[in-house]
């Protein structure tokens, strides 16, 4: 009977052990299937989820490359190899008259108007050299021509299928007018420059040739010279300390300055000019302490500046003020140069001292560079911090004046 | 009978000095401190030179030379043109039928006197086979 039970427990032990490791098969190879299915599942999800990452990084990639396009203030216009734009940036957007966003997949030809453009970017589809290609074109946009630097490159195109075009439009009309005025620039100088010059050789000359008839004709030479040196000196002065000025080295040696006397020595040293165009000078020097704390020189500068435009731009005849005062209320000082010239219209008083402006009317009466009140501000405004402007009626003269802050001794003096 | 000289100028230094060097070499000269003033004594009483600046107010040196050739009375006048505008000035500028010869600032006014007297004594060479023909 034990033996029985003993066998049959055996059996059932065997068969249990079958059993178990038969399920223990089973469940193996379930298990197998099991992970090899989440494998599959996973590695399923995995491939989207790497096609999503890689979306978005292209699209992040995009997104740079559109926004560095945008920042650019040249044009830029991609168009793919069907001929449809890829991406317009912001500035061609302003130049074609639609947004980025409107331009992308619509065909190149319906959105750029310029016809010679267009063409130009087509033909490019068929092949460019590999460095591209540049050209000039005077192209127009909101009817309105100005010249273009078009550089055309394609995106691929060498072993590989060619991808895109990349235009790339540079507005040139600004280094154009950089160059125009610097050109205009070395002609009015180099005149202005020359005229002095010329007067001062022609009689050195007659001196030398023994052309004066007399001791007084001799004399008279002599200060011709000697103001048309003046004059080459002065606007060699305006030349240099304009440049100084802006590349930041100009050395400003301050002092105490009697403005007053300032104005007494400029009257004097332009006077032969004003006696030329038979004009009045008068000075109106306010009874007051016209002490300032600057530069002597330049302050001078401006003063000589400002009168000796009064002189050219007043006819035959005219009159001419200069007036210095204190206001003690604000401690500052105010001088005023005021003639009875052209005048100067009201569309143009803002831009008198920009650096090459010249006064339409003023073009044909008397020569100049257009720096001499340029560098009046710069030495006003930026060196003394100052204030220079300029009340005009055209047709009723003009009234050039500056005010600087007044010494910090008369201040006190006059509180 | 000396040649009489048109010097036109609006820098009154320039003016006084070339006129001074004309009257010292003989000529006789008037002088003119714009286009406009120039033209109108010219027409008024024609000198046989004029002597011009360019860039002067109301009616520059260039207008000046093309308002003489335009105008019966003057057509014939020689001008010589004097300039501070240098090699800024195109050749094409003074390509003028009555332009003589263009002078650069700064100049000299010996020179200017020369020059002067060679195109006067040519013209009256001219002028004296001319006469002699007819």
């Amino acid at each position: 009977m034990y033996i029985l039970i003993a066998a049959s427990a055996t059996i059932v032990a065997v068969a249990s052990i079958a059993a178990a490791r038969y399920w223990y098969l089973q469940l193996r190879s379930a298990k197998a299937e099991m992970e090899k299915a989440i494998h599959d599942v996973d590695s399923a999800r995995n491939e989207s989820e790497t096609a999503r990452i890689h979306g978005c990084i292209d699209r992040t990639r995009r997104r740079q490359a559109e926004a560095v396009f945008d920042v650019l203030r040249d044009a830029v216009i991609v168009v793919d190899a069907h001929g449809e734009i890829l991406h317009a940036n912001a500035a061609a957007g302003g130049l074609l008259s639609v947004s980025p966003e409107e331009a992308a997949g619509k065909v190149m030809t319906d959105i750029v108007n310029d016809h010679q453009l267009a063409s130009t970017i087509s033909a490019a589809r068929n092949g460019l050299p590999s460095e591209g290609r540049l050209c000039e074109q005077e192209l127009s946009f909101n009817g309105e021509d100005v010249s273009y630097e078009v550089h055309l490159q394609s995106v691929g195109g060498h072993e590989e299928p060619m991808h895109a075009v990349v235009t790339v439009l540079r507005d040139l009309s600004r280094e154009r007018e950089v160059a125009r005025l610097k050109s205009d620039f070395v002609s009015k100088a180099s005149h202005e420059l020359r005229t002095p010059l010329s007067s001062i050789s022609a009689y050195i000359e007659m001196l030398v040739d023994g052309d004066a008839a007399d001791e007084e004709a001799r004399q008279e030479f002599y200060n011709v010279i000697s103001t048309e040196t003046d004059r080459l000196r002065r606007l060699i002065d305006n030349l240099l300390n304009i440049s100084r000025i802006e590349a930041g080295l100009m050395h400003i040696d301050r002092e105490q300055v009697n403005v007053g006397e300032l104005v007494e020595r400029a009257v004097k040293s332009m006077a032969h000019q004003a006696n030329e165009k038979e004009q009045e000078v008068h000075t109106q020097l306010a009874k007051v302490d016209l002490t300032v704390n600057g530069d002597s020189d330049m302050l001078y500068q401006v003063i000589v500046n400002l009168l000796s435009n009064a002189i050219k731009y007043t006819p035959q005849g005219g009159r001419i003020t200069v007036a210095a005062d204190a206001d003690h209320l604000t401690r500052s000082l105010h001088l005023s140069v005021a003639d009875t010239g052209l005048g100067i219209g009201p569309d143009e008083t803002d831009k008198v001292f920009d650096k090459f402006y010249r006064v339409e009317n003023y073009r044909r009466i008397a020569n100049g560079t257009g720096l001499g009140l340029n560098l009046c501000r710069h030495i006003v405004e930026t060196l003394h911090n100052g204030q220079i402007g300029l009340d005009s009626t055209l047709g009723m003269g003009s009234r050039f004046w500056f005010t600087i802050p007044m010494a910090e001794k008369t201040g006190r003096v006059a509180a | 009978m000396a040649h009489r000289i048109l010097v036109v100028d609006d820098e009154t230094h320039i003016l006084q000095v070339l006129s001074l060097k004309l009257r010292n070499s003989g000529f006789k000269v008037s002088t003119a401190v714009d286009g406009e003033d120039a033209l109108r004594q010219a027409i008024e009483n024609p000198p046989d030179l004029v002597i011009t600046d360019i860039q002067m107010p109301y009616m520059n040196g260039i207008e000046l030379c093309n308002a003489l050739l335009n105008n019966k009375t003057t057509s014939s006048i020689p001008v010589v043109v004097i300039t501070a505008r240098g090699h800024t000035l195109a050749v094409s500028d003074t390509d003028i039928a009555n332009v003589r010869d263009v002078i650069s600032k700064p100049f000299s006014p010996r020179g200017v006197a020369e020059l002067a007297t060679s195109i006067l004594a040519n013209i009256s060479t001219q002028n004296v086979e001319r006469s002699e023909a007819a």
